[in-house]
């Protein structure tokens, strides 16, 4: 037997940059938010279950609610399809890894680093946020929800966001330019498809959650005024509250077909594997999900808001959009259900997992149909029909569809077989537990959603009480499920390389990379990649694992540390100026930033390198990897700034006497500023236009005069926010008007400040390698991402000095 | 469709013996006619849809009565014309439109009588409109619920609604 050494065993997990790691990582750090999130609504149901109940008081039941609506969809159901994201897109495509590992990693760090900051607050005095998952304001604005408890919510919230976009940008350019030679797109794997479908949504919907979020945070820890403090509620016409709603569901209309998307995904490649068949209509999938992912699911956000007072003819043509994005649906689920004609179809548990899901959907479907009308909304909104229909399709589903991967993949994982019986007993009980769960509450439209209790009226109580013996059905057979995992990957028979008899790629792809089992002797093909480094032979990766022969390794520590100092110092951040959150901070931003240092320091010496793999990029075949990358994330900024210009527009539009911009800003300084920043990008395309003849003393010259102009325009930036906060523009300016032109003001433009100052950071860095003679005619990759990131930050400028200082 | 799906999924089932698998009837006319389906069909819901809007435009002022709904932590104020109001009882006349101007004094709130399917958002800053008409008089206890989360006492934001007689609703409003 293995000799168990923790700590390699530990080490192994922090310093991992392998996919298939990290998307085991995923799959049971987000397995474990879903059991977290699941006693959160076995509360609410023991709650619910008998009216005038006491067992959680209203505040206890109103954080249950609230948190059980973010871990679920946030931490659970997204990072549960990232999993298969990352373990499967590489071996789907043939590539070894992803684009970038060490991001990858940092994308993981992050996510659990937002998670625990979320329910830590549980813990803290006042408790977790209770103001729902849609966080409406004013309610969860410190006016109303104060307290250290939402503040770390919402940041850690952010944490998460800001990882799923990194995750984006890296499966979006795996999958762009990371293929092997013949996989083109006519042969890409459906799941694989489906994951580029997913990141896109994801890489231009969270930007504009990062949006509403940063403002909500900057008024609970900087004291801005976007959404409330007491002087601007005293203002007429203005509307936080709508702002709020546009923000949010402009974020979350797609979420929902970001949650949705990876299941049909799962549902699409695995239906060919059980009828013998190839999927019907292959291309019609691909070319509807493509319409619901970029113009649809933008387009129909409006719908949730057909009760705020928006006009009619805004309701009637979301309401159309909102019927549109159902057809590319039925067209999906026909192809779905044509898929099973003159197949040899095999009831095996994954199969029944998908047919339970199709049929699940069809229904959540249905319900959602009603919804888009504006007269059936007056009759159904914020009531238990809403729950029961997104239930339907998040749950029924999403989680139905993404246990049918877990099935199907764990074979690949453990090299084990699970237990074919119990998974049919799991599937049975599920889908009985899910109905008595949430067809009952469909009937409820009279309940409103979120009460911690209700009157002991009509049928309300016998309803709820169904609903809650469903509850603990389906939690129960989720402990089967849980089981059967457990006990295939320690005890489950050997199950050969391919189980399914399958033609997809990643059950042909070298047999040795198969990830760990815990015991070789049952992985059938020397599938062993050291869970214990001790005993394991060497991995597949050429030392992937083991860099301590001194060649360039795959491991590294960075991307753990760096999200333990971001969580430290976010930890602390809601507790300031208190000493301990001072020192916790503290401690936090030393090591952020050591590490930050000490990667770049391994890239000066080029501790980490991996080859450039792939062959087929079409129609990407010009472009370096980390350009691609660099365009793929700065797609992703451009919907950052443009949501919170939208919102400044917003916030000064709906308003009567906004301060003019001549009264506040030295209008010839700013003008002065703008031309030196601008200089500055023509000296950053001088740099680029001299390595790319390969003139390295003419980089260095142009790079400095960059730098220095930088500086200046940062110095100069500095010396005129002096002058304003001295003259009386601030965020507590008692003048509710210079309030909140000045939180704008200060936000957008510091945002943007914080942009060049992180750009002079890189620049030190370039300098630095410049210097050593690192760049060459042919090898500047660095330098003409920067050029492209310093272009971009020029830009931004370009919006933002008319927008503020001139207007 | 759910019917489809499960008949093709046993008709299909996999049998010893049976023929093997092979490709289906997959091609444009499938989508097309999924196309025109699901079209017909969401054309006559949106038709539907629209024809029923009309139910929600607020109708003329005159002939209707006018009250003020303030929503606030944790409660419903009513204020009528007559300048009286009243905390957690709407009084209505029967027979005759009631307009609703609504508005919040703190969070976001939500208006509700389920049993008219009414709606409407209750927001801080700005006043929302919704009507309806009660044909018959008589007392609805907990006919109207606040229907967005808005603090601990959300589950208590529960009101009455009154409906009397035009008579007694004009006399109501003269002794103000």
């Amino acid at each position: 037997m293995i000799d168990l050494d923790t700590v390699s065993w530990l080490r192994r997990w922090i310093t991992t940059t392998d996919h298939k790691d990290i998307g085991l990582l995923y799959l049971f750090t987000s397995l474990y938010f879903g059991m977290a999130g699941g006693a959160l609504a076995l509360l609410m149901r023991v709650q619910l279950s008998v009216p005038n109940n006491n067992f959680l008081s209203a505040l206890y039941y109103d954080q249950a609610v609230t948190m059980h609506g973010l871990i679920m969809i946030l931490w659970f159901l997204s990072p549960l399809a990232i999993a298969f994201f990352n373990y499967l897109v590489p071996l789907q495509i043939g590539a070894k890894d992803l684009a970038f590992p060490r991001l990858n990693a940092l994308s993981y760090w992050f996510f659990l680093s937002g998670g625990i900051l979320a329910v830590t607050s549980f813990f803290v005095p006042g408790g977790a946020a209770a103001s729902g998952w849609t966080t409406y304001q004013p309610l969860s604005s410190p006016s109303f929800q104060p307290g250290p408890g939402p503040t770390l919510v919402y940041i850690g919230l952010l944490l998460l966001a800001v990882s799923v976009t990194l995750g984006s940008v890296n499966i979006i350019t795996t999958i762009l330019w990371m293929r092997t030679r013949g996989m083109g797109f006519s042969k890409l794997p459906m799941f694989t498809w489906f994951a580029l479908f997913t990141t896109g949504a994801m890489l231009y919907a969270f930007p504009t959650l990062i949006a509403a979020f940063v403002l909500n945070v900057s008024d609970r820890l900087l004291g801005t005024a976007f959404f409330t403090s007491p002087a601007i509620l005293s203002v007429p016409g203005i509307d936080p509250s709508i702002l709020w709603d546009n923000l949010f569901w402009f974020f979350g209309h797609p979420e929902v077909y970001i949650v949705l998307l990876p299941a049909f995904g799962v549902i699409a490649n695995i239906i060919p594997t059980f009828t013998g068949r190839p999927i019907a209509g292959r291309n019609w999938i691909i070319i509807s999900t493509a319409l619901v992912v970029l113009p649809l699911s933008f387009g129909v956000w409006m719908h949730h808001m057909f009760l705020t007072g928006i006009p009619l003819s805004l309701q009637e043509s979301f309401d159309v959009s909102t019927e549109a994005i159902s057809i590319p649906f039925g067209i999906i689920i026909i192809s779905f259900i044509l898929s099973l004609v003159k197949g040899r179809i095999q009831f095996k548990t994954p199969f029944l997992f998908v047919i339970g899901a199709v049929v699940l959907f069809i229904i959540g479907g249905i319900m959602g149909v009603f919804l888009s009308s504006p007269v059936l909304d007056r009759e159904f909104n914020g009531s238990y029909f809403v729950v029961s229909h997104f239930h339907y399709v998040m749950v029924g589903a999403t989680i139905f569809g993404l246990i049918a991967a877990i099935y199907y993949w764990l074979p690949r994982m453990t090299g084990r077989m699970y237990n074919e019986t119990l998974g049919k007993v799991h599937f049975v009980i599920s889908f009985i537990g899910f109905n008595v769960l949430y067809g009952p509450m469909s009937i409820l439209s009279d309940m409103p959603r979120r009460v911690f209790t209700y009157p002991n009226t009509g049928d309300l109580g016998i309803v709820n009480e169904i609903a809650t013996v469903g509850s603990f059905i389906f939690v129960f057979a989720q402990v089967l499920l849980a089981y059967n995992v457990v006990h295939t990957w320690f005890r489950g028979p050997a199950s050969g390389p391919n189980p399914w008899g399958s033609s997809d790629p990643e059950w042909t792809t070298d047999a040795s990379e198969r990830t760990p089992a815990f015991d070789a002797e049952a992985a059938p093909v020397g599938g062993w990649i050291g869970q214990l480094a001790s005993a394991a032979p060497a991995p597949a990766h050429g030392g992937a694992q083991n860099p301590s022969d001194g060649h360039p390794g795959h491991t590294s520590v960075r991307p753990f540390a760096l999200g333990l100092g971001s969580m430290l110092f976010f930890l602390g951040a809601p507790f300031y100026p208190s000493a301990s959150g001072v020192a916790v901070m503290v401690v936090g931003a030393a090591v952020a930033l050591y590490t930050m240092f000490s990667w770049a320091k391994d890239d000066l010496r080029e501790r980490f390198s991996i080859p450039d793999e792939g062959e087929e990029r079409f129609p990407f075949s010009g472009l370096p990897k980390i350009k691609l990358g660099m365009w793929v994330f700065l797609s992703s900024e451009v919907i950052l700034f443009g949501s919170l210009i939208a919102a400044y527009l917003f916030i000064r539009e709906s308003v009567v006497g906004w301060p003019l911009a001549s009264s506040i800003h030295d209008i010839p300084l700013g003008t002065a500023n703008t031309v030196i920043l601008l200089t500055s990008g023509f000296t950053m395309a001088m740099a680029v236009l001299s390595i790319r003849k390969g003139n390295q003393r003419a980089l260095l010259l142009w790079l400095s005069a960059t730098f220095v102009l930088g500086s200046v325009f940062m110095g100069i930036k500095l010396s005129e926010w002096s002058n304003l906060a001295s003259a009386g523009f601030t965020i507590t300016s008692s003048n509710p008007m210079y309030q909140l032109a000045a939180s704008a003001y200060y936000f957008l433009v510091g945002l943007h400040g914080a942009h060049v100052t992180a750009g002079l950071i890189v620049m030190v860095f370039l300098m630095k390698k410049t210097v050593s003679g690192a760049y060459t005619k042919d090898n500047h990759g660095a330098v003409e991402n920067f050029g492209l990131y310093w272009a971009f930050v020029d830009i931004v400028w370009c919006f933002i000095f008319p927008l503020f200082y001139l207007l | 469709m759910i019917g489809l799906l499960l008949f093709f999924a046993v008709k299909y089932r996999a049998r010893k013996g049976g023929p093997p698998a092979s490709k289906g009837p997959e091609s444009l006319w499938v989508v097309v006619a999924v196309v025109l389906i699901m079209g017909s069909v969401l054309a006559a819901a949106g038709y539907q849809s629209f024809a029923s809007t009309t139910n929600i435009e607020i109708p003329a002022a005159s002939d209707s009565v006018t009250i003020k709904v303030t929503g606030f932590q944790w409660g419903w104020n009513f204020t009528y014309p007559n300048g009286n109001f009243a905390i957690d009882n709407l009084t209505v006349p029967a027979g005759q439109d009631v307009i609703l101007n609504i508005t919040s004094k703190d969070v976001y709130h939500e208006f509700g009588i389920p049993m008219l399917a009414v709606k409407e958002d209750v927001i801080p800053g700005k006043v929302n409109q919704l009507w309806f008409e009660v044909p018959d008089p008589g007392v609805h206890e907990d006919a109207i619920h606040c229907f967005q989360l808005c603090g601990v006492g959300h589950a208590f934001m529960i009101a009455n609604l009154t409906v009397v007689s035009q008579a007694s609703w004009e006399a109501w409003m003269g002794s103000g």
